[in-house]
């Protein structure tokens, strides 16, 4: 399985000399024929600047907008984690209507647009939902001590809402994604595994915990790294609704400053540096567990 | 052996009938009775319903009509007599089906504690108890992917001893498993039958069934042929098609 060819062919070699002239012509045109005012300076000041007042370094705009993705991010990935688990499950179960549920879930979330399905929840979650429960006004009502740590967890008590929104949009549409793959994950579990634990006395949920669950994970880790990383991607569409995560504040610098290039290439140097350290921790997290003897 | 009080049957079938959806009939108004301990050899052609029968007594298929009754508890539409019936009866299939992802300790004990509620130092020394009974002791700590298939099916006997069964179903134990393993496996079953235990067994192994079962029934198109002693079969049996069956496997 694993003699992978490590001899260079022919081919490439020509491959790899078309890239690169592919590679030296767009530079060519961007810098030399594009006629664009390069000005790589403006940016590190968007990232961090010295707070002459406190005397120490702050994050900016950039930087913040970076926090706010990762916030936005693990958050919804936690949440979009718990829709797949139970969606999953219940597409799983004997019986029909829990199936039936599961279903209406996913088909609905996969066959719609995800920026429509943005809009639909923004509008929903926000302007419904949460001042039903009264969110904004609990945390306007908590001491300044308080307000910092759900700052610092969450977002600042003017973007509370529209952070909340965000989380959940991405959440439910991820979590439509992740359902799915929880389903491959169980349902590739062979029936003797089933049976054996069924034999044994085992209750529906505990054969799920101790016997399915353990293995399913195991082979849906993959799949579901990915869905986490696609997780991060799909933060940036919610810049749509005015939260100030780093695809948004990239925006705003572009406006104010017009250094468009220069403020877009930074902002994908920083999504692949966060999905690339992801992607590496996953396959570190395969190898130890391939290691392990089942 | 234990006494057999001709009044004390573990386990009583009536006419029970099973067919699947696709409109395969696997069991046409089948009835039996065994008795607290006795050793019951099931033999017949491929698809004559025997898996089918075992799979009944245990819940793991639903009967169409008739009854089953195990040790008093009726099996019914009930969770709560299904699950009491599933603790009584152990069951050993012919792919072993052991859970991959734990050791063989942790595929004994799980019964032990999820089902019996023991603690985990009372579930760790009924395991290796059961482990030394089965002669693995000392592969306790491996994984099933690292045995023998007759080490994994001796752990699999193990494993449904565990829960304490009153009746233990075997369905071709030993079918899968390479001729100079089915021995050990069988001396474990051998062992089993002579502690007492009631035991069903589908096998096409007609030593054991000479040397430990009281009866022998021979299924075909899930209905009873012939039942009788093992010797019954060798010396005379009656049917044709039973002489014809037999004629094949010995
Ligand atoms: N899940 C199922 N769905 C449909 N038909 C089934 C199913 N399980 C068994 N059958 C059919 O029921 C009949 C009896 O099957 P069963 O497995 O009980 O036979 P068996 O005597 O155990 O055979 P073998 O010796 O091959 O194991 C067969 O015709 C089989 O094809
Ligand atoms: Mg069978």
């Amino acid at each position: 399985m694993h003699n992978r060819k490590t001899r260079i062919t022919g081919l490439d070699v020509v491959v790899t000399v078309l890239l690169l002239a592919l590679a030296a012509f767009i530079v060519y045109r961007l810098v030399v024929k594009l006629n664009y005012k390069w000005n790589w300076a403006i940016i590190p000041q968007y990232l961090m600047f010295f707070d002459e007042a406190e005397g120490r370094w702050k994050a900016n705009v950039l930087l913040q907008g970076l926090f706010t993705t990762i916030r936005l991010s693990v958050w919804a990935t936690l949440m979009a984690t718990v829709f797949g688990l139970v969606a999953g499950v219940l597409r799983t179960t004997p019986r029909l209507f829990n199936r039936l549920v599961g279903r209406a879930y996913v088909e609905l979330i996969r066959n719609v647009p995800p920026l429509v399905l943005i809009f639909i929840f923004y509008f929903f979650v926000s302007s419904q939902i949460l001042p039903l429960l009264g969110v904004e006004s609990f945390i306007r009502s908590r001491g300044p001590g308080t307000q910092k740590f759900l700052g610092l967890l969450f977002s600042t008590p003017d973007l509370f809402t529209a952070f909340i929104s965000g989380v959940v949009t991405v959440a439910v549409f991820q979590g439509a994604y992740i359902a799915e793959i929880v389903r491959s994950g169980i349902q590739s579990i062979e029936k003797g595994q089933w049976e054996a634990s069924y034999a044994l006395g085992l209750s529906w949920w505990q054969q799920m915990r101790d016997i399915v669950m353990p293995q399913a994970f195991k082979r849906v880790l993959p799949p579901l790294a990915n869905e986490f990383i696609n997780t991060i991607k799909y933060s940036a569409i919610v810049s749509i609704i005015s939260i100030q995560e780093l695809t948004f504040q990239g925006m705003q610098v572009m406006a104010a400053t017009h250094v468009t290039i220069e403020v877009w290439l930074t902002i994908t140097a920083i999504y692949l540096i966060m999905c690339l350290t992801l992607s590496f921790g996953v396959q570190w997290l395969e190898a130890k567990m391939a290691r392990k003897d089942f | 052996m234990p006494v057999k009080d001709s009044g004390d049957y573990i386990i009583v079938v009536e006419n029970i009938s099973k067919t699947f959806p696709d409109g395969v009939k696997a069991l046409v108004d089948f009835s039996t009775r065994i008795h607290r301990g006795e050793v019951v050899v099931v033999i017949g052609p491929s698809g004559s319903g025997k898996s089918t029968f075992l799979r009944c007594l245990n819940g793991l298929e639903e009967i169409d009509s008739g009854a089953i009754t195990i040790d008093g508890i009726a099996l019914n539409d009930h969770k709560k007599s299904r699950l009491e019936i599933r603790k009584e009866v152990g069951m050993v299939f012919q792919q072993f089906n052991l859970f991959p992802h734990m050791t063989v300790l942790e595929n004994i004990s799980l019964a032990q504690r999820r089902v019996r509620k023991k603690s985990k130092e009372q579930a760790r020394d009924m395991s290796m108890d059961l482990l030394k009974k089965v002669g693995i002791a000392e592969k306790a700590d491996n994984y099933p992917g690292q045995l023998s298939g007759g080490q994994q099916q001796r752990v699999a006997i193990a494993r449904a001893l565990a829960m304490m069964p009153k009746v233990m179903l075997f369905d071709e134990a030993t079918s899968a498993l390479d001729p100079e393993m089915i021995g050990e496996v069988l001396d474990v079953m051998k062992a089993l039958a002579s502690e007492g235990m009631t035991m069903i067994c589908v096998t096409h192994e007609m030593g054991f069934a000479r040397e430990v079962s009281d009866r022998v029934i021979f299924m075909e198109d899930g209905k009873i042929i012939e039942a009788g002693t093992a010797e019954h079969f060798f010396s005379a049996p009656a049917e044709d098609r039973t002489r014809l069956f037999l004629s094949q496997i010995l």
